[in-house]
């Protein structure tokens, strides 16, 4: 699933900081899981409002992985003021894995 | 396009604090089962209505599989209804009257005095199953996802709550008549509602949900599922029913039957979860999980060798003891030393390292036990288990000393990985 962005350079810096954000279970990242589904920069107002999912909700890890998403962001941005929402509509499957993901599932 | 309902609220799961003290428990209770083991291993030579073999099987089925079961479930039945834990404080109730009624309990059966230690040791632990059913009925009743694990979780513990009862029953009836037959009598049925009913049912239900999701597969099949609950269930209450009305020996190979095509359909279940896995490599834990449910099959032989010996020749004893030992010793075990490494280093994980993930490199989950010494532990513990079992099957006592030494050494590096994950200090890569 692409991601949804109104600031496809931010986005995409954004989301390289996500790839070091690990699913400690899975061992795969939170971008290449296909966790986040939106990332929109407020630029008048300095604020930065990523929109993401868990595998499962009520998930044992989820307080962990949405804080590691803040703290990621966070270190990105330094300057602007960081959201991280999450929602369960769509829900995560299976098909949200990115390419490289799968690769990794596979090796 | 996204829907509506955005949160910015972190989704509280429960606290690590309720979870805790239950493996800790039950870590020390597999040690104390293994040590009684050692200093009993020629009560296994003989009749398996001996005191210290009851109180074996007590510390086993109770302060370690059921303490390890309660402390998960508290923890995972919020992820299988996608709700909340209704209540902490009950969880916390719930661990305090366990652990004061177990050791009340093993010890009454130990020394073989069925006086006010074993009543009160086994009407605290009635107490703290019905404060567990309490607290996972309003979670459930408040989850607005009902789904088939969780009616699986739900009935298992209703189970427990009857295999109790009879338990107390049965230790009341040692010195006031309360049943027509003595307490021996009726061990089979307290037994079998508490391995059938209480285990198989919460494993299965439970198991059904994670065994897909560590694997990372697509197979869900809830129709299956349902079979499998009705399969065991129905199973059960046959088997009450016959046991009630002793109908011959051979009609009890029906509900064995009924209980066998529910493991063959869960058998099917986790093939067919492993062959639509995403995740090709496959970790030891979920390996020992795994061969936790084939080592199902080695118990349903047995009662049905059982059955048709007590049929032909009359009962065994060795073989009910080896019965009971392949439950308890073996498929339970297995299936809590490969999941206790599943889930307590998550637990702990998530306790040091949440509010420094995304700031670095933190270690891995995994990391944070030994794998050698998990390793070591598993050689060691299937060694052991399958020469006690040939132990008793030969009723050879110096069999049976080795290899609860080497069941003792196995609860010992169970322990030492334990308390490593639980002590760990943060440290980032």
């Amino acid at each position: 699933m692409n991601v949804i962005t109104n600031n496809n350079i931010k986005s995409t810096i954004a989301m390289a900081a996500l790839h070091n954000v690990i699913d400690p279970e899975i061992g795969l990242n939170v971008a290449d899981l296909g966790l986040i589904y939106k990332i929109a920069f407020d630029e008048a107002g300095r604020k930065i409002s990523t929109t993401m999912t868990l595998t499962t909700q009520f998930c044992p890890m989820g307080e962990s992985i949405v804080d590691g998403v803040t703290q990621a962001m966070q270190q990105t941005f330094p300057e602007d003021e960081i959201h991280v929402d999450l929602t369960f509509d769509p829900p995560w499957n299976y098909d949200l894995i990115s390419e490289e993901g799968r690769k990794f599932l596979n090796r | 396009m996204l829907g509506a309902s955005l949160s910015t609220d972190p989704v509280k799961t429960t606290s690590y604090k309720v979870v805790l003290p239950f493996y800790a428990y039950a870590s020390i209770a597999f040690f104390a089962a293994t040590l009684l083991l050692v200093f009993s291993a020629p009560a296994f030579g003989r009749h398996y209505f001996h005191p210290h073999v009851i109180a074996i099987t007590h510390t086993m089925a109770l302060g370690w599989g059921t303490m390890v079961i309660l402390g998960a479930s508290h923890q995972l039945v919020p992820v299988l209804i996608e709700g909340k834990l209704y209540s902490n404080i009950l969880a916390y109730i719930s661990f305090a009257l366990a652990a004061v009624g177990i050791p009340m309990l093993v010890y009454a059966f130990y020394t073989f005095n069925m006086n006010w230690v074993a009543r009160r040791g086994g009407e605290l632990v009635i107490g703290a199953v019905a404060v567990y059913l309490i607290n996972m009925g309003i979670s459930m009743a408040k989850s607005k996802t009902q789904n088939v694990h969780a009616v699986f979780v739900f009935t298992a513990g209703l189970w427990l709550l009857i295999t109790t009862i009879i338990g107390l029953l049965l230790v009341y009836n040692f010195s006031i008549p309360l049943f027509s037959e003595d307490s021996l009598h009726y061990l089979s049925l307290h037994a079998h509602m508490g391995m059938i009913g209480w285990f198989l049912l919460l494993i299965i239900g439970v198991g059904s949900r994670l065994i897909p999701m560590f694997l990372i597969s697509k197979y869900t099949n809830a129709k299956l599922l349902w079979w499998i609950y009705i399969l065991i269930n129905l199973g059960l209450i046959v088997f009450a029913f016959m046991f009630l009305y002793a109908p011959p020996v051979y009609c009890y190979l029906l509900p064995v039957a009924a209980v066998a095509a529910a493991l063959l359909l869960f058998g099917y279940y986790c093939r067919q979860a492993y062959r639509k896995r995403l995740r090709k490599q496959v970790d030891e834990q979920l390996k020992i999980s795994v061969l936790s449910v084939v080592m199902m099959a080695l118990p349903v032989v047995l009662l049905i060798i059982m059955i048709i010996g007590l049929w032909v020749a009359g009962e065994n004893t060795r073989l009910v003891l080896a019965y009971g030992f392949t439950v308890f010793f073996g498929w339970i075990t297995a299936i809590i030393l490969g999941m206790t490494f599943k889930t307590l280093p998550f637990i702990i994980w998530n306790k040091v390292y949440h509010k420094k993930a995304g700031l670095g490199k933190t270690p891995n989950p995994k990391n944070l036990f030994s794998n050698r010494v998990f390793t070591g532990m598993a050689v060691v513990y299937l060694t052991g288990f399958i020469l006690f079992v040939t132990g008793i099957l030969l009723s050879a006592v110096v069999v049976l000393q080795i290899a609860a030494l080497l069941l003792l050494l196995a609860a010992g590096l169970y322990n030492f990985n334990v308390l490593k994950i639980i002590l760990h200090k943060p440290a980032m890569l």
